[in-house]
């Protein structure tokens, strides 16, 4: 699976990050550089700074020190056009109180893009999930995995060039975390999205991966 | 004991038959109470959004007031808007006193700390998660806050229930303000008190039952909503 990525422009370089929670640092990243259409996973124990470090990546939230910069460009978290390019599944994700079709097409409807039924279709189809089955039910009608398949579902909608996600596929089933797997390497497939994973699944890593960061503590041990 | 029985025969009969005076304070009742809500939540919504929305210095004891203000009682509210309705009083001129727009005042005074104080808490109380949802699914700042207004619909539906549920069964702002003018300002609660107050039973009866009913629906649809906050 793994393509080489060596000659592709980089996508995101860190340099001299901090992230401090309450005066305590947990994370700290000297320099890290991540190329274009990559994949790259993320391992480490509970604690050691994966959510924390994809959350910057995602410019949801800004480090206490040093510089993100995107395409090039040092980039903050006030800046509309960059948090549209990068989107993130959150460890454990929230729906909106609305429809499921709602939930998928949100993301399209706030850049006032086209957002046909038939987008919305297409997607859930990706994660496995029967459009005809689910378009119209309620976020409440769902099962923790079809809610975290939904949630997937509503960010491979705006073909995101950057799509981080943080430990996908825990607490699932087999079938769903298959599901979820594909529909992730789809994305690259499809729209040659860079993808950032968090998960404590080795074996997959590995098997899809160009390169796995390991964080222990919050700072970035060779591997 | 005979005549509590007997009203009650009378009141289903009052009812059934469509008495005027009955269902004229019935229609008043319906009509000051819709605009004191609607005037409650237009005023009271973005409030209470922006109170548990933002943080500011004096936020903590502004919140101590707002929950303070939930006990007002009525009957100071309505010698507070008589005050300033009354032909001398500063809105004088505007000839408020005694009709339903003036009713509406005093009870807009008495629904708005409920609506602040519940909505506030609402916004208080979205999932962490929300907004950076919002914000990494491309929402502009903007956005997130309409959204978020969207996301806490059902507590604010809640919170206009609650207050609902005081205005209609308030009696001290009706009696004082509207003065209980019978075909014009004598609401269900009013016509209760002056009924009672002659010992004609049968009227004040098939008023409380119209009103339990009210309190009733209210109760019921705020259980419905209640299920979709959680
Ligand atoms: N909002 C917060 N406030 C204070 N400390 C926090 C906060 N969020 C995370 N932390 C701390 O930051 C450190 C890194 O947390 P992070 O969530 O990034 O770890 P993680 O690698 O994602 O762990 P897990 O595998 O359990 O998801 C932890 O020590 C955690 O206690
Ligand atoms: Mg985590």
């Amino acid at each position: 699976m793994a393509q080489d990525t060596s000659k592709e422009p980089l996508l995101y370089r860190l340099e001299d990050i901090i992230q401090k929670y309450g005066g305590r640092a947990v994370l700290g990243i000297d320099s890290l550089a991540i190329a274009s259409k990559s994949i790259i996973g993320l391992v480490g124990h509970n604690g050691s700074g994966k959510s924390t470090l994809l959350r910057i990546l995602a410019f949801l939230e800004a480090p206490a020190q040093g510089k993100v910069f995107f395409q090039g460009k040092a980039c903050c978290t006030r800046q509309d056009w960059v948090r549209r390019k990068v989107t993130l599944l959150p460890q454990e994700p929230y729906l909106l109180k609305r429809s499921v079709e709602a939930n998928v097409a949100y993301g399209l409807r706030v850049r006032g893009e086209d957002n046909r039924p038939d987008k919305a279709r297409e997607v859930l189809d990706m994660v496995g999930l029967c459009p005809e089955d689910f378009v119209r039910r309620s976020w409440h009608e769902l099962s923790g995995g079809e809610a975290q398949r939904v949630a997937l579902a509503a960010r491979l909608i705006l073909k995101p060039q950057v799509l981080l996600l943080d430990e996908p596929t825990t607490s699932l089933d087999a079938e769903s975390t298959r599901r979820i797997k594909e529909a992730s390497l789809a994305a690259r497939t499809h729209w040659d999205t860079t993808l950032v994973v968090a998960s404590h699944d080795m074996a997959w890593l590995e098997s899809i991966c160009d390169k796995i960061l390991t964080l222990e503590g919050g700072r970035l041990t060779i591997s | 004991m005979d005549y509590i029985f007997k009203g009650f025969v009378e009141a289903i009969s009052l009812l059934s038959s469509g008495h005027a005076e009955t269902y004229s304070a019935i229609w008043v009742t319906l009509q000051v109470s819709s605009m004191s809500i609607v005037g409650s939540l237009v005023i009271g919504t973005p409030l209470g959004f922006l109170l548990g929305h933002t943080t500011f210095p004096g936020k903590a004891p502004l919140r101590v007031v707002v929950d303070t203000l939930l006990s007002f009682p009525t009957v100071v509210i309505g010698l507070l808007v008589y005050a300033f309705l009354t032909r001398r009083g500063p809105l004088g001129e505007f000839g408020l006193l005694f009709t339903l727009p003036g009713i509406a005042a005093g009870q807009i005074i008495l629904g708005l700390p409920i609506v602040v104080a519940m909505t506030a808490t609402a916004v208080e109380n979205l999932d962490m998660r929300l907004k950076s949802t919002l914000l990494s699914l491309g929402a502009v700042p903007r956005q997130v806050l309409l959204t978020t207004l969207w996301e806490a619909r059902f507590s604010v539906m809640l919170a206009a229930m609650a207050a609902y549920g005081r205005i209609v069964s308030e009696v001290g702002i009706s009696m004082m303000v509207g003065g209980n003018i019978k075909w014009h300002t004598r609401t269900i609660t009013t016509a209760i008190a002056l009924e009672t107050g002659k010992g004609e039973f049968s009227m004040g009866i098939a008023l409380g039952i119209v009103l339990m009913l009210i309190a009733f629906a209210v109760n019921l649809s705020m259980c419905g909503i209640r299920k979709r906050v959680g």
